[in-house]
């Protein structure tokens, strides 16, 4: 496994139930703020009303997706943080890589109903999702001229988003990517995962002895990618920098993670060889830390093993499991601490589970670290690690 | 129809097991594991099939864990719960 | 600069199951067209359609293994099993092994199932089994599981530049050294939901074959079908099919080349005039016709590419001439050394291009 070229993140974007902004979400994780509640913008026939992590007050986009526009909105605020605007970006080979989940799946409810019925319903739910491909939205926005990809890799697609996105400016595809991940919350998910008993009408509990399972969420994070050429002679500082990525496949179930670990460590020791540092360089790991039993226990021994005495946190009690935003919002959240030198508690941690390997940060904590890890297991067996240097002052 | 047989035969036709329904069936194999293949995600989608064809909630799965062991015992778990 | 070769083919699709199926095909000119049945409003309409049948699956695959696997999922193992055959490779426990898929429309089936059982049955009785196969991405982990291929695993989804999107991230995963061998896969199913969708844009079907180089006029017929490729970064034991000089990808015009041209114009007029601006005054070939039209057929362009650059020899483009615009169409017969490009093409104008040269001795 080789070293690789750290590859600049020159403008960061996030919207999810914390805030619509990454200084708003990245306060938001320090003032204990958690805005879960039961769904508002669909119901559902289960008695327990598992609640959600919503965006909320966010607009409805005509003849978009609610996933798509999420991305949009986060490409927005990562595009102005890096100082890019329409013209800048003019003449520049940028291309899109976008992980989700929902915004690729052909689902619509009331299409699907009326076809049974036997009426005829006419395309327009269909047109909306087939318009709403969330790379090529971003694309055909900006008018950007690289290539273009939707990745589909269910919880992990954010993170391994952001590792397509720096292969391809390593590779000298591109001069910049705009990378990340989105997902929005809907009635047919919500009903999904609830029907494999992986979720938690209470708060969700990352780690702790008693977690039952996971929220759901919705949001969005991009972030701008920036070869070393583009970066130098544009001068504009780096809020952090891409210094590893790895990524492996169980192969053991499609749901369940497979007892050891694995997978998750193989990813992580791509990632540390990647970015050339041990172990003991990270700061912090922001990990999956859904709050379902297999999960954390799994994960937690796996970081046991290969980081022991690097703390560990999950920001899903904050935000809910996003599903393909989650790797990009978290990547987006560990290049901030670093920026911040300092980590959140894990919200809904209050009780060690003896069974678990070692317990998560139970307080906002100071680190003074250079580098940290954040990492994704997904369903389908995918482990998505990738390793963010701090980056340089403003 | 009892209820062991009338379980097999949803079982057989929506989680694709034909051999449920072989008289060489032996009732008290193991339902999950190697025998037939079936593992946690099959558990949670029987929870769901003895809902919408029994009308019964299993909420805790431990307990459901106990009454999946084999046909016989869930056909009895079925029997006990069900109004006569 | 690191060679990667094309190692081994597996396909599925109306032509039959595996290379020798999709050689006849080409000899033949023509596959053999099966139905679609399409519930409509007026009742069920039967579409001509290419179909892929999964047979021979069961005799590569235990029935416990096959049991939930819904029929994208089984097409994308029978030829990604075909493959790593064809490759000369077991069937299983590919530590390291890389795995990339693309397909359009993703589980559309198992969408519809899990729908129906909401539907149906009341949310509560939401089936976990159709939610899992559903996701686009389970397809893919269930190769993993069935193959022992505990690499890196990558789903894309870009409709119809979903197969030279994500060769691109397959082909840069070798550059990079981070696996020796990728197993690059693309498959699309017709469904309830993709069969209604094909009514309501395209009408019913006529009865003429398909002749995607009369770009002005509709003549597509739906499709289905995988197609994989074992692709490789080592020195191999066997020479292989073919190398893979270079994937582009972009919102178009595609830079000019020397190869000649496999088109993926299908018959659809939403693409047609594009093609035809595209391969303007190129030599050109497309073999569409023989695997319909759906999203991940250019998977089958580059099969039928790699076939074609082994052999030495081009194919005749089935349903040849007449074109509408202004090209060469390549006629049957020795290649003498000429590389080819696949071309796939958006419907909103952007385009994937995919360079393979044959193997040098």
């Amino acid at each position: 496994m080789n070293r690789t070229e750290p590859v600049a993140l020159t403008g960061l974007g996030c919207i999810c139930a914390l805030g619509s902004t990454v200084d708003a979400c990245c306060a938001g994780l320090f003032q204990d703020q958690r805005h879960l509640a039961p769904p508002s913008r669909f119901t559902s026939a289960h008695a327990i009303r598992y609640p959600v992590f919503e965006v909320r007050g966010f607009p409805e986009v005509p003849g978009l997706l609610r996933t798509s526009a999420l991305a949009l909105h986060a490409a927005r605020e990562a595009l102005a943080d890096a100082g890019l605007d329409a013209a800048a970006l003019q003449g520049l080979r940028v291309g899109v890589v976008v992980g989700t989940t929902v915004g690729s799946t052909m689902n619509d409810e009331g299409f699907c109903r009326a076809h049974r019925a036997d009426e005829e319903p006419g395309l327009a739910p269909m047109e909306r999702i087939l318009n709403s491909n969330p790379a090529a939205v971003l694309a055909r926005t900006f008018g950007l001229r690289g290539p273009c990809q939707t990745v589909v890799n269910a919880c992990s697609s954010g993170t391994d988003a952001l590792g397509v996105g720096a292969a391809w400016i390593r590779g000298g595809l591109c001069d910049l990517v705009l990378a990340g991940g989105a997902d929005e919350l809907g009635r047919i998910t919500y009903n999904g995962f609830i029907s494999l008993k992986i979720t938690d009408e209470a708060p969700c509990r990352p780690f702790d002895r008693d977690r039952k399972g996971l929220n759901l969420g919705e949001g969005a994070a991009m972030v701008v990618l920036e070869g070393a050429a583009s970066h130098r002679r544009r001068n504009r500082r780096a809020r952090s920098f891409l210094l590893g990525y790895g990524s492996a496949c169980d192969a053991y179930h499609p749901t369940a993670p497979e007892p050891q670990g694995a997978g998750l460590k193989r990813a992580i020791a791509e990632a540390l060889a990647g970015a050339g540092l041990p172990p003991e360089a990270m700061a912090f790991v922001n990990a999956h830390g859904t709050g379902t039993p297999e999960n954390d226990r799994v994960e937690s021994r796996a970081l046991q093993a290969v980081l022991p005495g690097v703390p560990y946190f999950s920001t899903k009690g904050f935000t809910g499991h996003t599903l393909g935003a989650a790797g990009a919002i978290e990547a987006v959240f560990t290049a901030v601490c670093l920026e911040q030198g300092r980590i959140p508690a894990n919200l809904g941690f209050s009780t060690p589970d003896p069974e678990l390997g070692g317990t998560p940060v139970a307080q906002a904590t100071t680190v003074t670290g250079l580098a940290a890890l954040s990492e994704s297991l997904a369903f389908g067996g995918n482990n998505a690690v990738v390793v963010l240097g701090k980056g340089e002052q403003a | 129809m009892d209820t062991k047989a009338r379980l097999k035969s949803i079982l057989a036709d929506a989680m694709n097991l034909p051999d449920l329904t072989l008289d060489t069936y032996d009732d008290d194999a193991p339902l999950f594991g190697d025998n037939l293949g079936l593992d946690s995600l099959d558990a949670v989608e029987l929870v769901i099939l003895i809902k919408k064809h029994f009308g019964m909630e299993i909420v805790d799965m431990e307990e459901g864990k106990t009454a999946f062991a084999s046909m016989n015992t869930l056909a009895a778990y079925l029997d006990r719960r069900l109004p006569a | 600069m690191t060679r990667i070769t094309v190692q081994g083919l597996g396909l599925v699709g109306g032509f039959g199951t595996g290379c020798g199926a999709l050689a006849q095909a080409l000899a033949l000119g023509r596959s053999p067209r099966s139905s679609l049945e399409v519930p409509t409003g007026a009742g069920p309409v039967l579409l001509d359609a290419f179909r892929a049948d999964t047979g021979a699956l069961k005799d590569l695959i235990s029935p416990k293994v096959l049991r939930r696997m819904d029929h994208i999922t089984r097409m994308a193992l029978l030829a990604a099993r075909l493959a790593l055959a064809d490759a000369g490779l077991e069937a299983s426990g590919h530590e390291g092994l890389g795995v990339v898929l693309a397909s359009g429309y993703g589980a559309t089936a198992s969408t519809y199932g899990l729908l129906d059982s909401m539907i149906n049955d009341g949310d509560a009785c939401t089936s976990p089994t159709h939610f899992a196969n559903s996701l686009h991405n389970a397809c893919s982990g269930n190769l993993a599981i069935a193959l022992g291929a505990n690499g890196p695993n990558l789903t894309v989804s870009q409709f119809d530049l979903s197969v030279p999107s994500a060769l691109l991230s397959a082909r840069q995963w070798l550059l990079d050294g981070r696996v020796e061998r990728v197993l690059f896969g693309a498959v699309d199913e017709l469904s309830d939901l993709t069969g209604y969708l094909w009514y309501r844009q395209h009408g019913p079907t006529g009865p003429g074959p398909m002749s995607p180089l009369r770009t002005r006029a509709a003549s597509a017929l739906p499709g289905e079908g995988a197609a994989f490729l074992l692709l490789s970064s080592r020195a191999e034991a066997q020479p292989g099919y073919c190398t893979l000089e270079n994937v582009v990808l972009g919102p178009g015009p595609m830079p000019p080349t020397r190869n000649l041209l496999v088109l993926g114009a299908d018959g659809r007029t939403a693409t047609g005039a594009r093609y035809a601006a595209a391969a303007e005054g190129a030599q050109v070939a497309c073999f569409t016709p023989l695997y319909g039209s759906m999203p991940v057929a250019p998977a089958f362009d580059l099969a039928v590419a790699a076939l074609m650059l082994r052999a030495g020899t081009l194919y005749p483009t089935p349903s040849g001439a007449p074109c509408d615009f202004p090209c060469v169409v390549a006629p049957a017969g020795p290649l003498a050394g000429q590389g080819l490009t696949c071309l796939a093409l958006g419907d909103d104008g952007a385009f994937g291009s995919v360079a393979m040269r044959p193997i040098s001795p």
